[in-house]
């Protein structure tokens, strides 16, 4: 199956890319995400409990990044388990153009789905990804986005652009989307063809 | 957690031990040993697990036991008198509305349920029917004529 | 199926008061939905709630131009209700095969919102509103998306009440195998005036008001045949594809007008 779009996020590209290597953003932006670890410089799981209709699954996804090219995009090879429930697997190419202040994230994915998955919840998959990765767009919009006014200075944990100094290793790039990406692929709702 | 279950069966009160994930039909078979309902497909799709629940036909691995706790259920086993078949299993006898067998106590459960809202069904009555009972030998020709021949030995002044 | 507790709840108060007190429970409607997916290990609820004994989920009343019916009503309970609105015994009726009639339920179908269920399209066709044990919602606000509705956490709905329609009638493509709508379109004339309400298309039920304004200048087949809607957003999937169904959702909406035209006998409520 095919997954492609283009979302626009209100802030600029330097802002999204970083945003995208952070994981407390990802962790709040991934709808159901329970960890983000790393495996190797260029490699990470994520695990993600989805609920969609009846179905609510924990999956692991495993996110393996090529032809980094920041800020314009890169090349994700993900592969999404959910034990019994079944596989998925693809490569999606993740392109940040600047459009303004703004930035437009898109995206063009081309995955597969096997297992339980595959048999009963055809009909679903494409849906449940793109609502998955909606969600997963909407929370980062909200997140990152350029505030009104300027947002008073804070010291707590939360994860406002303000005070993210820190590099992260750019490595950690768009797990959140691969992830959305990868158990959106994974995550099928019930139910029978 | 293991349960007992108590429910009528063919008229009579049974009652057994198993878990409350356990389905309608494993509970028959494995529990009870009525072993004429069949799993077919096991995903509510082919009917060979149909019975009667409360006098309607239900397919029994889409029901847990305990659902059917205190209620009534009629298996194939249930619907001979004595050594006498059932008019609409002497119409699949005498029709050979059958070839392996495998659908065939869902296909009675589920016809018999279709003649008591629908005592003359048109051929095409039954064929829409039995859109929940899957045959993979017959074609399904000698098993509409089976439900008609039975609905007209089932008639009232028919005997 | 993973183990669960099973409790069978004796009223609506019974029922809510258990979901909240248990970790991560689940309502056990019909089961149709809920069963096969426990099945496959897909979902790990730890109690499950049956609303089967609950007799205030299963009356139906007629008040002058609305039928109540109560959410634990079943598919071929609808179906045989063709006297008041015959548009929505038919749609029930055609839902899954007679044994998933006898115990699919409307609450437990629209609380579900499959995307491709029949019953939607009927609530958001009608004008319909979903009682809860709570409140009041109307269907146009009810179905939010993909599987998911505006009921929150634990809320059980109790009946829903559908406006008897000047006229009305579904049409749906269902998949052969599962009958579930590839497109399935509801058209009523209302008295609040024209609804055009698709399941089956998008990932949730949506109405069509360019169709609504075509049909309220001429509530004919004719009037619709220019319109198509945008692919853009509709399923996509191995039975069709957005293009083909948004095609479909023209077809079924013109032989349901053809067909709400043709049954003059109309409601009697």
């Amino acid at each position: 199956m095919n997954l492609s779009g283009e979302h626009r996020i209100n802030a600029p590209r330097e802002v999204v890319w970083r945003a995208l290597n952070d994981p407390v953003i990802l962790h709040q932006a991934i709808p159901g995400c329970e960890a983000v670890e790393q495996e190797s410089p260029t490699s990470f799981t994520a695990r993600v409990k989805a609920k969609i209709g009846p179905v609510s699954a924990v999956f692991s996804g495993r996110v393996e990044l090529k032809d980094l090219d920041p800020p314009a995009g890169c090349v994700i090879s993900a592969e999404g388990t959910g034990g019994v429930a079944g596989f998925a697997s693809g490569d999606a190419r993740i392109t940040l153009r600047e459009d303004g202040q703004a930035t437009l994230l898109g995206y063009d994915a081309e995955g597969k789905v096997g297992g339980k998955l595959a048999q009963v919840g055809a009909r679903l998959v494409e849906a449940s990804a793109n609502k998955i990765t909606n969600a997963f767009f909407s929370r980062l919009d909200g997140l990152v986005a350029l505030p009104e006014t300027p947002p008073p200075q804070s010291t707590d944990e939360s994860p406002t652009i303000g005070h993210r100094r820190q590099e992260v290793p750019l490595e950690r790039v768009l797990i959140g989307l691969v992830a959305a990406l990868v158990i959106a692929l994974g995550v099928v709702a019930a139910f029978l063809q | 957690m293991t349960i007992t279950v108590s429910m009528t069966v063919n008229g009579e009160e049974r009652s057994g031990v198993c878990e409350e994930r356990t389905l309608l039909v494993t509970f028959l078979r494995e529990t009870l040993r009525l072993t004429g309902t069949h799993v077919g497909c096991d995903t509510s799709q082919c009917g060979a697990c149909v019975v009667h629940l409360d006098g309607d036909s239900v397919k029994a691995c889409t029901i847990l036991a305990v659902q059917a706790a205190g209620r009534d259920v009629t298996t194939i086993e249930g619907i001979a008198d004595g050594d006498t078949l059932h008019p609409m299993q002497q119409a699949f006898h005498e029709n050979h509305g059958l070839q392996c067998g495998f659908c065939t106590p869902g296909m009675i459960m589920s016809a018999l349920d279709l003649l008591k809202h629908n005592p003359s069904p048109t051929e095409r009555e039954i064929r829409d029917h039995l859109e929940g009972n899957f045959c993979r030998c017959t074609g399904y020709h000698n098993i509409v004529r089976s439900i008609a021949a039975a609905a007209d030995m089932m008639a009232p002044g028919e005997g | 199926m993973y183990a669960f507790r099973y409790h069978r709840a004796g009223s609506i108060d019974e029922a809510v008061r258990l979901h909240g007190s248990c970790e991560d429970p689940g309502y056990l409607a019909g089961g149709h939905t809920l069963l096969p997916t426990l099945k496959m290990r897909l979902a790990q609820p730890s109690d499950l709630i049956d609303l089967g004994d609950i007799d205030a989920l299963k009356h139906t009343a007629t008040t002058s131009g609305a039928l109540t019916i109560g959410a634990g009503v079943r598919h071929n309970d609808v179906a045989r209700m063709s006297h008041s609105i015959p548009a929505l015994a038919g749609l029930a009726g055609g839902i899954g095969d007679f044994q998933v009639r006898n115990r699919g339920t409307l609450g437990g179908s629209i609380a579900n919102a499959d995307p491709a269920a029949d019953y939607p399209a009927a609530c958001v066709g009608l004008g319909a509103t979903v009682v809860t044990d709570r409140r009041q919602i109307a269907a146009d606000d009810f179905f939010v998306d993909l599987f998911e509705t505006a009921l929150e956490e634990g809320e059980l709905v109790t009946s829903v009440i559908f406006p008897a329609p000047r006229r009305a009638a579904y049409m749906k493509f269902p998949n052969p195998a599962s009958r579930y709508a590839i497109v399935g379109v509801f058209v009523a004339w209302t008295d609040s005036g024209m609804r055009v309400a698709v399941t089956g298309a998008g990932a949730s039920v949506f109405r069509v008001a360019d169709m609504e304004a075509a049909l309220a200048r001429d509530f004919s087949p004719d009037a619709l045949a220019d319109i198509r809607i945008p692919e853009d957003g509709l399923n996509n999937d191995i039975h069709a594809t957005p293009d083909y169904r948004a095609h479909l959702v023209t077809v079924m909406a013109r032989r349901a007008v053809v067909r709400a035209n043709a049954s003059s006998d109309g409601v009697r409520l």
